[in-house]
C-alpha cells in the first residue's frame, strides 16, 4: 500500500541552522506515528513542510504518493485529504469570524449544500461534545479545550485521510488530555484516517502512537514501532528523552 | 453600532478626547448648517463690503461685500468633504496594495516598495506642483494629487500588518483549507488590518484639510469664486490693511478643524491601538 507520507532526505536551513537535515521517514497508511523530540528538533518544521507551509531546500516529500508541489491548485487538491491540527488552536481560528462563518467556509471550498454541510456538522460537533449553539460564538469565548475541538471539528469537515496534531495537548488539564486522545484515536479508527502527532511530550506518542521517530537538531535519530523504540532504545539521546520523562517507563506508561 | 458607542465614551473618558470631540462636532455643524442659514456665499454685495462682524452679517463681509460667515461655511464644508474622500480613497487603495505586498512578498513586495518610496522622495507641495503643471488646477487633480501623497503611508502600514498576519496560525488554517485568496484578503486580513489604518486615516484628516488650505492659499487650489479656507485667509491677508477678520474668522475655523481632528485622531489612537499610543 501507498505510504500516506514519505520523505526522503528533507534539507532546509535558516541562515547557519540546519531546521532539517536530511530528514527520512515513511508513515504508512491508517496508522498513528508519532513524531517526538525536544523544542528546536524541527518537529513542527517538518509537519509545516509536509504540509505545503515551508519549502525544502532540498529533498522530496510524497503525500499519498504525489510529490508535494506549492501551487494553488495543488494545495486546493492536498486540501481535500490532509489537515493540520495546529499548536494553538485558539490562535489558529480567525478571531473576527464567528465559527460559523469558519465552518462555512469548508462548505464553500467542497461546494456543498449549505443544509447537507451543516448535518455532516452537526454529527461532528455531536461526536466531539460541543454544542450545537458553539458555531454562533467567537473564538475568544470558547474555552481552550473547546477551541481544540473546533479546529479537529473543521478539519474533519474536509474529509481528510490524513491528520496532523502538532502538540494536541498542550494546555489543556490531564482529564481534558486523556478525552482528546482518546478521542483521536476514536477518529482515526472509525475514519480510517492516517493521524501524525507531534510531540515533545514522550507519554502522549507512547499511549497513542503505533510508530515513532525521535528527531533531535533536525535529524532523525531513531524510529520504529513504538513499543520497541521505548523498551529497548538504542541511541543515548532517546535514552535521555525517556529518563527525563519519569512517567514513562521502559515498559509503558504510568502515572 | 456599539463598538462605536463603546469607542465614542472610552474617547471621552479623557480630557483632550472630549476637547478634540466637541471640536469637531462644533466644525461640522458649522459645516453643515452654516450655509443653510447663510445668505449666498457669492452674493455680491459692494456696498458692504469690509463690513465688520456683526447681526447682519455674523462673521462680516470681504472685499466684494460677499457674507463670509457663508464662504467660512461653504469653505469648511469643501475641506471636509474632500479631506474624508481623500482618506477614504488613499486609505482604501493604500490598504489592499499593502495587503498585496505583504502577503505576496518577493519581487511583488519589492516593487510596491520602491513605488512608496519614490513616492515618498517628493515633498507633497513639489509634487503637488508637478502634478499641477500636468493635470491643471482644480478639485479632481486636488483629490488625485493627494490621493498619491497618502497612499504610501495607509500601504505601508497595512504591508506591516499583512507580513505579521501571514504567519499567524488562523491564516495558514484558512491556506490549509485551500480558502480562496480573495476570501481570505477580505475576511481575514481587512478586518485586522483596519484597526490601525483607521487610526492612521483620522490623524490624516486634518493634514489634508490644511494642506488643502496651503494649496488653495498658493493659488493651486480651488479656483474662484468658490471658496475654501486657503482662499479666504489668501483674500483677507491682501486687505488686511482694511479688515482683520476674514483672515482671522478663515484661520480660526482652520485651526479649530485641525486641532479638534489631531485631538480626536489621538484619542482614538489610544483607544483603537494603545501599544503604538506611546510611538510618534
Amino acid at each position: 500500500m501507498t505510504d500516506a507520507i514519505s520523505i526522503s532526505n528533507a534539507q532546509l536551513r535558516f541562515g547557519e541552522t540546519a531546521a532539517l537535515d536530511g530528514v527520512s521517514l515513511a508513515i504508512p497508511q491508517g496508522t498513528c506515528f508519532g513524531i517526538v523530540g525536544e523544542s528546536g528538533s524541527g518537529k513542527t518544521t517538518l509537519m509545516r513542510a509536509v504540509l505545503g507551509l515551508q519549502k525544502l531546500d532540498q529533498g522530496e516529500i510524497r503525500i499519498l504518493g504525489n510529490p508535494l508541489v506549492h501551487s494553488r491548485a495543488a494545495l486546493k487538491q492536498r486540501a481535500s485529504f490532509i489537515q493540520p491540527i495546529f499548536q494553538d488552536p485558539a490562535a489558529s481560528l480567525s478571531p473576527r469570524s464567528r465559527i460559523r462563518t469558519l465552518m462555512n467556509e469548508v462548505g464553500t471550498v467542497l461546494r456543498e449544500p449549505h443544509a447537507a454541510m451543516h448535518e455532516r456538522l452537526r454529527v461532528i460537533l455531536d461526536r466531539l461534545g460541543l454544542p450545537p449553539g458553539v458555531i454562533d460564538k467567537y473564538p475568544h469565548e470558547i474555552s481552550g479545550g473547546q477551541a481544540r475541538r473546533v479546529a479537529i471539528a473543521r478539519a474533519l469537515l474536509m474529509k481528510p485521510s490524513i491528520l496532523i496534531a502538532d502538540e494536541p495537548t498542550a494546555g489543556l488539564d490531564v482529564s481534558v488530555q486523556g478525552d482528546l486522545l482518546n478521542l483521536l484515536q476514536d477518529i482515526r479508527r472509525s475514519d480510517s484516517i492516517t493521524l501524525v502527532v507531534i510531540s515533545h511530550n514522550l507519554a502522549i506518542v507512547r499511549l497513542i502512537a503505533e510508530n515513532a521517530v525521535v528527531m533531535r537538531a533536525g535529524k532523525v535519530v531513531e524510529g520504529g514501532e513504538v513499543g520497541s523504540l521505548f523498551k529497548s532504545p538504542r541511541e543515548a539521546y532517546t535514552r535521555e528523552l525517556l529518563a527525563a520523562w519519569p512517567g514513562v517507563t521502559q515498559s509503558g506508561v504510568s502515572g | 453600532m456599539s463598538g462605536l458607542v463603546a469607542t465614542l465614551k472610552r474617547i471621552c473618558l479623557e480630557r483632550d478626547g472630549r476637547l478634540g470631540l466637541a471640536f469637531t462636532c462644533l466644525i461640522l455643524v458649522f459645516a453643515l448648517v452654516g450655509p443653510l442659514v447663510s445668505p449666498d456665499p457669492n452674493a455680491i454685495d459692494i456696498k458692504a463690503r469690509f463690513a465688520p462682524p456683526g447681526v447682519t452679517h455674523l462673521l462680516g463681509t470681504d472685499n466684494l461685500g460677499r457674507d463670509l460667515m457663508a464662504r467660512t461655511s461653504v469653505g469648511t464644508r469643501y475641506a471636509l468633504t474632500l479631506a474624508v474622500m481623500i482618506v477614504v480613497i488613499s486609505s482604501v487603495i493604500g490598504s489592499l496594495i499593502g495587503i498585496v505586498a505583504g502577503i505576496a512578498g518577493g519581487w511583488v513586495d519589492r516593487a510596491v516598495t520602491a513605488v512608496f518610496d519614490i513616492v515618498n522622495a517628493f515633498p507633497p507641495l513639489i509634487l503637488a506642483f508637478a502634478l499641477i503643471a500636468l493635470y491643471g488646477k482644480g478639485s479632481a487633480t486636488f483629490v488625485l494629487l493627494v490621493t498619491v501623497v497618502f497612499i504610501p503611508q495607509f500601504g505601508r502600514m497595512a504591508r506591516a500588518r499583512a507580513q505579521t498576519l501571514r504567519n499567524l496560525s488562523f491564516i495558514e488554517a484558512e491556506r490549509m483549507l485551500a480558502v480562496h485568496p480573495v476570501t481570505i484578503v477580505v475576511r481575514h486580513y481587512l478586518p485586522n488590518v483596519a484597526g490601525p489604518i483607521i487610526v492612521l486615516a483620522s490623524m490624516n484628516l486634518p493634514v489634508v484639510i490644511a494642506f488643502e488650505a496651503s494649496l488653495s492659499f498658493l493659488g493651486f487650489g480651488v479656483q474662484p469664486p468658490k471658496s475654501s479656507l486657503g482662499t479666504l485667509i489668501k483674500d483677507g491677508f491682501i486687505s488686511i490693511n482694511q479688515s482683520w477678520w476674514p483672515t482671522v474668522a478663515a484661520a480660526l475655523v482652520l485651526a479649530i478643524a485641525t486641532l479638534g481632528a489631531t485631538l480626536l485622531g489621538e484619542a482614538l489612537r489610544r483607544v483603537i491601538d494603545p501599544k503604538s499610543a506611546g510611538v510618534r
